[in-house]
């Protein structure tokens, strides 16, 4: 089926086809065309900390070994066998110097060289090992300690490519002087839903909390009312997206603070207590006196990352056809909290989000529901409506980017407008 | 007490425990839970085997899949009473979404075995499988073993921890946020 993209998507992405939430071939061209193309995030750091350690990630439906070599560089390769093609790589994690192919044993270092062929011995031609080692990722590049890989060589640094949106992940992660650290295994899910949903969810939909999520988080709630006085969504870089509150100059401390508004703050010892209140000293020294305000709501980066401020997690929504995702989800904590500590904040993610997340779950039954609703017929003429605050936005002398208030809907057009864009880029090629 | 009337008196409270949450009774549940409560599901994930231990039980022990408990991992759940009344809480709101309709559950508990029990304290393990619907979705299947603390109650029981060990290998189901 030839795909008609105008007709999918209108010119300012106020109208949006149910066919871009469901169909197989607008998929198949999303692979080529996203997925092929841009940065994808792999993983952090501090979950291959020493030689040898690696983890498993993905590339939409790609499977990628993440690993820290030898000599201390990191290593994305594609996680299948040169000879017929098997995973060579079985576990989530750990910590090796070989990966052995169940096959035929042709055996791999971490960093992807072929070592051993083990029926080499018995042939008279040998195979020239440097060129069969598992397919490198073209380019990896890391960002305060995000490791991102693509498949496009040409693709612009890693750092043009998040631009602005620096400026707003910068605001949490630069707080803590040491940094962040992913703690454990990431949550892993399958939820019948496309994998733009969970994106679009967390790149600026902040007026489904109060809604959705009312049964937790009422709309007379604090949460609810700092949202209605001092929300803003900011669009960095179209497909990009940040979504927090600005709290006014004299907000006290613990009305501001990261880690405060969660049950694991709220309910916490004094020793955590404090603990939140010596970062939330150190801000402004941090990250400057602006972003110090900032208590944030959700972001995106494009296509498929995401990260949650106050229960603090860092999220990809891996695609697996057009109405599946696997969705990934580490807590991450800063780095230089006392260890006990790290073990109370980690909860701010565990039970809350996840899926077993007293609010996540809300969120898997909407995104499972609205694909019961992008899957039916008779409906293309009735396309889903995007329009909310359709020419209302601005700028905000400190905050780069276009912004918009929290109920505006101009951070999934400009997601819709790029998505738009990278398809026909495709299709025009 | 018999050994024979223990394992009679324990296996009766789970089955109560069993019938409430499958009844939907989850305000008459939370007596059977102490206010002390650790309820947690761990992490479970697929670490490397361990070559020097090849040969070993230990080499594919449960326990090294599983994170987040006391380890530095994380777990998919780690909740006392105040989280646990929560849930309990918020199943008879109209707009708690993922349980409106409400899940049609039916357990079967089973492999009730007593590890130790020093008079007040009991150690039991019991495997559990579930059947899961909800109208509109497709049906689900849980299967997991608990492992609990129980502290003995008058004639019956509290439960003082509880660790819930899932089995899926992916996590394919719209919630793990059941109460177990
Ligand atoms: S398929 Fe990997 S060694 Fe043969
Ligand atoms: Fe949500």
């Amino acid at each position: 089926m030839a795909i008609n993209l105008k007709e999918l998507v209108n010119s300012d992405a106020s109208l949006i086809s149910r066919r871009v939430w469901s169909d197989e071939a607008v998929y198949q061209l999303e692979k080529r065309a996203i997925f092929g193309k841009t940065w994808l995030f792999l993983g952090h750091e501090s979950q291959i900390k020493s030689a040898g350690d690696f983890v498993q990630a993905y590339m939409c439906e790609t499977p990628i070994i993440l690993a820290r070599g030898e000599n201390g560089d990191i290593h994305a390769s594609i996680n299948s066998c040169t000879h017929r093609g098997l995973p060579v790589c079985r576990s989530d994690h750990g910590n090796t110097k070989r990966f052995i192919c169940p096959y035929h044993n042709w055996s791999y270092s971490v960093d992807g060289s072929l070592v051993t062929i083990p029926q080499e011995r018995a042939i008279k031609c040998k195979p020239d090992k440097r060129e069969l080692g598992l397919k490198k990722v073209p380019r990896v590049e890391t960002w305060r300690g995000l490791i991102f890989g693509s498949f496009n060589e040409a693709i612009e640094p890693l750092e043009d490519y998040l631009g602005d949106m620096k400026f707003y992940l910068g605001a949490w992660i630069d707080r803590f002087p040491g940094g962040i650290e992913f703690i454990g295994s990431p949550h892993r899910w399958v939820i019948d839903t496309n994998w733009k949903l969970p994106v679009e969810n967390q790149l600026g939909d902040v007026y489904h909390g109060p809604h959705l999520h009312a049964s937790i988080i009422a709309a007379d709630s604090e949460a609810g009312i700092e949202i209605d006085n001092y929300a803003y969504n900011v669009v960095p870089t179209k497909g990009h997206g940040a979504s927090f509150r600005l709290m006014p100059e004299d907000t006290p401390t613990d009305k501001i603070a990261w880690g405060f508004e969660t049950p694991v703050g709220q309910l916490g010892s004094d020793e955590l207590k404090n603990y939140l209140r010596s970062v939330q000293a150190t801000a402004e020294a941090q990250v400057g006196p602006v972003r110090a305000r900032m208590k944030g709501l959700a972001y995106g980066v494009y296509p498929n990352l995401s990260f949650l401020w106050s229960n603090a997690g860092f999220k990809v929504s891996h695609p697996r056809g057009p109405n599946k995702v696997e969705y990934w989800s580490w807590s991450v904590v800063p780095a230089d909290a006392p260890e006990h500590l790290k073990q109370q904040l980690r909860n701010n993610h565990a039970s809350f989000f996840g899926p077993g997340g007293l609010l996540e779950q809300e969120d898997s039954e909407a995104w499972i529901q609205q694909n019961i609703g992008a899957n039916i017929d008779f409906a293309d003429d009735r396309m889903l409506y995007y329009g909310l605050g359709l020419g209302e936005e601005t700028t905000h002398p400190d905050l780069p980017g276009t912004v918009t208030t929290g109920a505006n809907e101009y951070y999934a057009r400009a997601f819709f407008q790029r998505w738009r864009e990278d398809l026909l880029a495709e299709v025009d090629g | 007490m018999s050994a024979l009337e223990r394992q009679y008196q324990v296996e009766q409270f789970y089955y109560r425990e069993a019938r409430l949450l499958d009844n939907r009774e989850y305000q008459s549940w939370l007596a059977l839970i102490h206010p002390e409560i650790r309820y947690s599901m761990p992490g479970r994930s697929n670490p490397m085997v361990n070559n020097r231990e090849r040969g070993q039980q230990d080499m594919i022990s449960v326990e090294r899949e599983l994170e987040g408990l006391d380890s530095n991992g994380l777990p998919i759940r780690d909740e006392n009473y105040a989280i646990l009344w929560l849930r309990v809480d918020r199943a008879y709101k109209m707009n708690s979404w993922a349980e409106n309709p409400p899940a049609r559950t039916r357990r079967i508990i089973g492999n009730i075995e007593i590890l130790d029990d020093d008079g007040d304290t009991l150690q039991v393990v019991s495997n559990f499988h579930l059947f899961y619907a909800r109208p509109g979705l497709r049906d689900f299947f849980y299967a997991g073993q608990r492992r609990d603390t129980l502290i003995r109650q008058d004639s019956s029981f509290q439960i003082r921890c509880r660790e819930i060990v899932m089995d899926m290998a992916d996590i394919n189901v719209p919630t793990l946020g059941l109460l177990l």
